[in-house]
């Protein structure tokens, strides 16, 4: 464990992603935790052709989708919750850019564990007897469609259900609230999926808000639920699920989330707001570009008191900038 | 005491849950209707998130998400969604709970994926055809319509979002009727009613197609069959809903705090 895993967000995403790769990200929902910085480093590369196993749309696959970028989606759910329709997803499937296969937000995580498990596939009564199961974007003339998700019978009790395929991403980027150099982590509030995404997936990236040293972990072991025998690379990424949520450390800030979204309904709004949000250098220009006055707004959380028992563990930036450059 | 019919219609939603209850709600107006009944009537009823935040009530406000951060401040647990969605949900242990619906049919079904051009449905062409508008897909709904022990459907009643069949099946109600769902041998028992911004529609016991049985006071029979998309059939005992009482307004003004269900 005494190799430092810790690299720069660019390096990350030179490193592990690629055009046309098979990529596992959130496990969350989408005004929950996932790395919508990552995705925002992956639009500033150009990543293209993208197939991606999301539970949930968040603004990262939105905006990945309003590029261009997002060739396919396996998802549970593709809004935004209480702000509404994803504006740049939902034009690059209504246009046939993206192809969207549906499923739900119970079995892309039961999906994501029978990949864990190597399962040659997992049966499930969920996502049957509907047009989950009856519909496939992949294959779209074959209706009722019987290879997305075939009936298999039950040889126990003679029941029919679903048999679901394995996601086994190549590489996958999860937000996480704290990580160490090694790569061990603790996430507050739920975890939603990310547990199951961090075994499945051939790569593991960890996003995290706060760098912290090991200390916390040997302290509060039941709660690293991702282990650094799992994990290729630790990303420094403050604010890095910004706009949305991150429990324990800043609010969804309401005003960008709305504003982002639309503009990401248009070809010519994306650009404006690339413009605005996609020219940044490193990681401390990315804090920079949110602005103190925003981060001050998202910062006041009544989540806040979550963060107590860890403080005395946090990396200080020029602590994080030491070990960057210590390498 | 005035009232809207968004208002009405949680109210509505709200006393079917029972003190003791284990319930899920979803994000928006189900979650204010879950939270009046444990405001209002249902002291014990045990809520939890599909992601698995349990314990918690909202605070400074209608949450933003199911799992954000005004829903996380005062929790005893997070877990995560195979433990909430999979093994109380999924599994049929849930007791109860709310899903909102873009459109729905006789049998129940709900359709949150997307809108059709009338004609070029999946089901009728013979192909999964692109919605002409993509909507959000199924979420958690699935997962609530196939294992929750019963659940509710909460709609705005328009004609456009009450049809014969719905494009496209999101979240499985009765399916085409009778013992249809027996097929599939889902845990759950189906959904128990629709609550609509005008009445409540019930399943028949037997051919499980929904019909009238109650309106609230400021709607009409005739008002509902018109905005009904099916030849909507009224129970013999069909009755009018109370109106919410003062004490009701007030707890669920209480929960709605930022006023989202007062506006007309």
């Amino acid at each position: 464990m005494n190799k430092s895993k810790l690299i720069t967000m660019k390096e990350a995403v030179e490193k592990y992603t690629y055009d046309g790769m098979y990529f596992g990200h959130g496990g969350a929902l989408p005004v929950g935790s996932d790395c919508i910085s990552f995705f925002r480093e992956m639009v500033k590369a150009g990543r293209k052709d993208i197939d991606v196993a999301s539970n949930c749309n968040t603004q990262g696959t939105n905006l990945l989708a309003a590029v261009g970028g997002l060739k396919r989606m396996e998802v549970g759910f593709s809004g935004l919750e209480v702000y509404g329709f994803a504006n740049g997803l939902k034009r690059a499937v209504e246009t046939g850019q993206t192809i969207l296969e549906d499923y739900s937000n119970g079995s892309v995580p039961i999906r994501m564990m029978a990949g864990a498990l190597n399962w040659p596939f997992v049966p499930m009564f969920m996502n049957t007897g509907c047009d989950q199961q009856w519909c496939s974007a992949d294959d779209p003339e074959n209706y009722p469609n019987t290879k997305k998700i075939p009936e298999v019978t039950d040889p126990f009790t003679g029941k029919v259900c679903g048999a679901f395929t394995p996601i086994k991403p190549d590489v996958a980027a999860i937000h996480v609230t704290m990580a160490d150099i090694y790569g061990n982590a603790i996430m507050l509030g739920s975890e939603w999926c990310r547990y199951e995404l961090s075994r499945c997936s051939k790569k593991v990236i960890l996003v995290a808000d706060k760098i912290v040293d090991t200390g916390v972990m040997r302290q509060y072991p039941n709660l690293v639920r991702i282990p650094y025998i799992v994990t290729d690379a630790v990303v420094y990424a403050p604010y890095g699920v910004w706009p949305a949520c991150s429990t324990g450390l800043y609010d969804s800030d309401e005003e960008h989330m709305y504003y982002m979204n639309k503009m990401l309904k248009t070809e010519e709004g994306t650009k404006e707001y690339l413009q605005a949000f996609g020219q940044y250098g490193d990681v401390w220009d990315y804090v920079d570009m949110i602005g103190q006055e925003r981060i001050d707004k998202i910062s006041a959380t009544d989540t806040a008191f979550l963060m107590d028992p860890y403080k005395q563990w946090i990396k200080t930036d020029a602590e994080i900038k030491e070990l960057l450059e210590r390498r | 005491m005035e009232y809207t019919r968004q208002e009405m219609m949680a109210i509505a939603t709200g006393r079917e849950f029972k003190d003791g209850e284990l319930a899920i709600f979803g994000v928006g107006l189900s979650m204010l209707a879950g939270f009046f009944a444990q405001k209002n009537h249902a002291p014990n009823l045990m809520a939890f998130t599909e992601g698995g935040v349990y314990g918690s009530t909202p605070v400074g406000g209608l949450p933003w998400g199911i799992e954000d951060n005004r829903i996380s401040a005062n929790a005893v647990s997070f877990t995560g969604a195979i433990d909430a969605l999979g093994f109380l949900v999924a599994s049929g242990r849930v007791d109860n709970a709310v899903i909102g619906a873009a459109e729905v049919d006789k049998f129940g079904n709900v359709n949150t994926t997307g809108i059709w051009e009338p004609g070029t449905e999946p089901w009728r062409v013979g192909k999964y055809t692109l919605p002409k508008v993509r909507l959000n897909g199924s979420g958690g709904a699935n997962e609530i319509a196939v294992g929750a022990k019963k659940y509710l459907l909460m709609v705005t009643h328009e004609r456009k979002r009450f049809n014969e069949k719905v494009a496209y099946i999101s979240s499985p109600g009765y399916l085409d009727g009778g013992n249809a769902r027996e097929k599939y041998g889902f845990p759950g028992g189906g959904p128990s009613a629709m609550i609509t911004t005008l009445g409540i529609l019930r399943p028949d016991p037997v051919t499980k197609e929904f019909i009238l049985t109650g309106y609230y006071p400021f709607a009409s029979i005739e008002e509902i069959k018109e905005n009904t998309g099916w030849d909507l059939k009224v129970a013999p005992d069909v009755q009018i809903i109370p109106e919410p009482t003062e004490k009701e307004l007030e707890n669920l003004r209480a929960v709605d705090v930022t006023g989202s269900l007062r506006k007309k």
